[in-house]
């Protein structure tokens, strides 16, 4: 690239923690094509988020530049003043956040909160200010945009509040978009949605995007050309189809092997019936009620049937508000099913509840709350078979010692108290809390979508193996279709509610006949290993 | 890392301090606190008696010293029952929502609604004017707030994953209530509890300054305030040594109460 067409370049940038003096990114240098779509990939503590809020000159409390330059045509950033760098930000650069519920003002109008940035930064009258944003959010997809401007963030789901917020700054006509992990928040038929509606406006105004994320497929699908980073250091940049097809530094091939691949067909004996079946199960939520009148019950499973084999993995996959959620959590108990009945192993559930109890546990999504913040990790596993009779204090201690070592947390963790871990180490004690009794099933809401890439692929071992060694069921509840190929024999995909399709995962993944089943897919690739440690990414046709 | 805090050591030394000297006080006292004496009436502090005699000539220093136990016991009995009782609404309130809550809370804020003083004054018009009336309407008056604080932690509480996983182990609603919920709302409970134990001392004062405290002749800091008061020209020291007992142990309260709650949480137990 010719060096009058860079518009925005990064050069040495070094900041440092101030109390300590460490360095949390190191030397990192990279440069931005005006209408070039450029990616950073890293996981968490890799300096991706510090680096590219410095670009507007946000440099959080605590943190202190040491050296680097950031020019933007020509200008150094880090070095302009107040006023230069309020000019700067929405009118040149615009930036999109992960958090599409916290990033509007919950207490402003859609309107108020567009026309704001116009007026800081344009002379428009207020008629074309109007006419403006009325364009825009049309663009965006909104299906009723003059009734969007009085309306308020929460009126809308995650998904077209990143629509908004998008609209938001590209109304502006930025010539660089920072988008920082800006569909993460969003299921994956919303996330491909967005990031296509993102690339496409970009171009039509010629602005380039500086594209952040943790997740290297989706990355590599929209950018010519990435940056990796670990820890505070970039550790390979270059074109996205160089660094896919032969990876040279040791962390890329460990990212590219960390990504889901398709893993290996069992077969599965059903002959003896299955563990767990569901018959017709239909959950209400009650609606409001005002003081007068009842509220109006909402359906969120219409009549829902599954079956459960002994050693089988079941995923059930759709998106938000599927009610994919709200069937693991009828399954484990949680929830009341209004009609319907479990079986489990052939009997009602409810003729011996506390076998189901015994057998039947739960390992949850969110790793930094489904911990009790004030036991200790060891009194956290032993928690788990205070109920189970005929077991001694002392075999109980022992059993729980043995169930951490088997998810790798050895004796050390004992004492150690939730906050001490990190997400991934929390997740293995969910997991080991959940099969310390030996449960003959298992439901997992979610388990791995709160970790990162590397840790994630981890988590996922560590389960298929222990689920390989006792040969529990499994309920695997997500909307990661990546993750699902790897680990589920068998796919069940629900959309409001209901069951659409299901069937052995490769067929599913294969030849998926309905055409929401082929919408989740397109949001992921199929992979192609080659010999360098590369994959060639495919990516599934849309329906 | 720390074991204690600069605050936590100032405010358990206070604290301690008080507990000491009320205890002393129930063997010895430098001079009898009840005894008149009209040669010693109003005298300066002076090196016979330290902080000087009241408009009766009784030494201020051993009514001090016997006013702590008052205090303390007033405010520790006060405050028992204030985390004991709304702590148990609370908890029930919160955790089954509902109609139960329903009418709990409408009942408390009823409560609150009055001002602490005002009907801890009522009730003490209906249970008389001695140690066990305050303690009882006290611990009334202060019973809602902490219902209220405990009912907002469960209720966060109660939607946190790790509830919902004690309940797929198993686990009855007592054994949830007791050992996840409960330890998880320390926190408040102690900020509040401490806060509390430094208004009810604080409510003694005012309520024996409106006559409506511990009848004398027993001392008390809040009625020996009150009765300071008339001479405050004439001998400030009446006033000022009961005030200042009174501003040192909320000070010494408040400090403890922030050192405790950040001790009883494990997320401030760091590694480093």
């Amino acid at each position: 690239m010719s060096s009058q067409n860079t518009l925005l370049s990064v050069r040495g940038l070094t900041l440092e923690v101030i109390h300590n003096n460490g360095a949390v990114v190191k030397n990192v240098s990279f440069d931005v094509s005006s209408g070039e779509i450029v990616g950073i990939v890293g996981e968490s503590g890799s300096g991706k988020t510090l680096a590219t809020r410095s670009i507007i000159g946000l440099i959080a409390p605590g943190i202190r530049h040491t050296s680097g330059s950031i020019l933007y045509k020509g200008q150094d950033i880090l070095k302009a003043g107040d006023r230069a760098l309020r000019r700067l930000r929405g009118g040149e650069i615009g930036v999109v956040f992960q958090e599409p519920m916290t990033s509007l003002n919950p207490s402003m109008t859609i309107g108020r909160q567009l026309e704001e940035g116009l007026i800081l930064h344009t002379k428009q009258t207020s008629e074309q200010r109007r006419t403006n944003i009325l364009h825009m959010l049309t663009r965006v997809g909104l299906k009723d945009p003059s009734g969007a401007l009085t309306a308020y963030p929460h009126e809308f789901s995650g998904g077209m509040r990143q629509r908004i917020m998008l609209a938001s700054v590209m109304l502006l006509k930025p010539a660089l978009l920072i988008a920082d992990e800006p569909t993460t928040a969003l299921d994956a038929v919303v996330q491909r949605d967005v990031m296509e509606l993102m690339v496409e406006l970009t171009k039509e105004q010629g602005t380039a995007v500086l594209l952040i994320s943790h997740d290297l497929p989706m990355v590599a699908r929209y950018t010519n050309r990435f940056v990796v980073m670990e820890r505070g250091v970039v550790v390979e940049q270059g074109t996205t189809e160089e660094i896919l097809s032969a990876p040279k530094h040791p962390y890329t091939r460990k990212l590219l092997s960390s990504l889901p691949f398709r893993g290996d067909v069992r077969s599965i004996d059903t002959t003896a019936g299955p563990i767990v079946s569901a018959r017709d199960i239909v959950v209400d939520y009650p609606g409001r009620k005002s003081l007068f009148k009842k509220g109006i019950a909402k359906r969120a499973l219409h009549g829902i049937s599954i079956d459960i084999h002994p050693g089988e993995v079941v995923a059930l996959v759709g998106g938000s508000g599927s009610g994919k959620t709200t069937l693991g959590r009828t399954i484990a108990g949680l929830v009341k099913e209004t009609s319907g009945e479990i079986l489990f192993q052939g009997k009602s559930r409810r003729s011996d509840w506390f076998d189901y109890r015994m057998n039947c546990q739960m390992v949850f999504q969110d790793p930094y709350s489904s911990l009790d913040p004030r036991m200790t990790i060891m009194a956290l596993v032993e928690e788990a078979l205070r109920l189970i009779p005929d077991l001694t204090t002392a075999e109980k201690r022992q059993r729980a010692a043995e169930t951490l070592e088997e998810v790798g947390l050895d004796k050390a963790f004992a004492d150690r108290y939730p906050h001490q871990l990190s997400g991934g180490q929390r997740q293995r004690v969910a997991i080991a809390r959940a099969i310390a009794r030996r449960p003959k099933f298992l439901i997992a809401d979610e388990p791995v979508s709160a970790l990162d890439v590397t840790v994630r692929a981890q988590v996922l071992d560590l389960f298929s193996n222990l689920q390989k060694r006792y040969g529990f069921s499994c309920l695997f509840i997500s909307h990661d279709l990546g993750v699902v190929e790897q680990i589920a024999d068998r796919v069940i995909v629900m959309q409001d509610g209901e069951i659409i399709e299901q069937g052995d995962r490769n067929a599913i993944f294969d030849t998926p006949r309905e055409a929401y089943t082929r919408k989740l897919l397109s949001a992921i690739p199929a992979l192609d290993l080659n010999d360098n440690g590369g994959v060639k990414l495919k990516w599934r046709l849309d329906a | 890392m720390k074991k204690f805090t600069f605050n936590g050591v100032i405010g358990g030394t206070i604290i301690a301090l008080l507990f000491v000297v009320a205890a002393i006080g129930m063997v010895w006292t430098p001079f009898d606190p009840m005894k008149l004496s009209f040669s010693a009436r109003l005298a300066a502090p002076n090196g016979l008696h330290l902080l000087g005699t009241d408009e009766f000539g009784r030494d201020v220093l051993s009514r001090l010293i016997i006013g702590a136990q008052a205090s303390v016991w007033i405010g520790l009995a006060t405050v028992c029952f204030a985390v004991l009782f709304g702590t148990l609404i609370g908890l029930t309130s919160g955790y089954l929502r509902g109609w139960v809550d329903g009418i709990i809370m409408a009942f408390n804020n009823a409560l609150l609604a009055f001002p602490g003083i005002l009907l801890a004054l009522g009730l003490l018009a209906v249970f008389g004017a001695n140690q066990y009336g305050i303690i009882f309407a006290l611990g009334i008056a202060y019973t809602p707030s902490m219902a209220r604080i405990v009912r907002g932690a469960v209720l966060s509480l109660r939607e946190r994953e790790f509830i919902e996983a004690s309940k797929v182990m198993g686990n009855s609603e007592i054994y949830t209530i007791l050992r996840h919920i409960l330890p998880n709302c320390l926190a408040p409970i102690t900020v509040l509890a401490t806060s509390m134990f430094g208004w009810a001392i604080l409510s003694e004062s005012a309520l024996s300054f409106l006559g409506l405290g511990v009848p004398p002749p027993a001392p008390t800091w809040g009625n020996m305030l009150a009765a300071g008061r008339p001479f405050i020209e004439q001998a400030a020291w009446l006033g000022f040594f009961p005030g200042l007992c009174i501003a040192f142990t909320l000070l010494g309260i408040n400090l403890l109460g922030d050192a405790l709650r950040d001790k009883l949480d494990p997320r401030m137990r760091g590694l480093k």
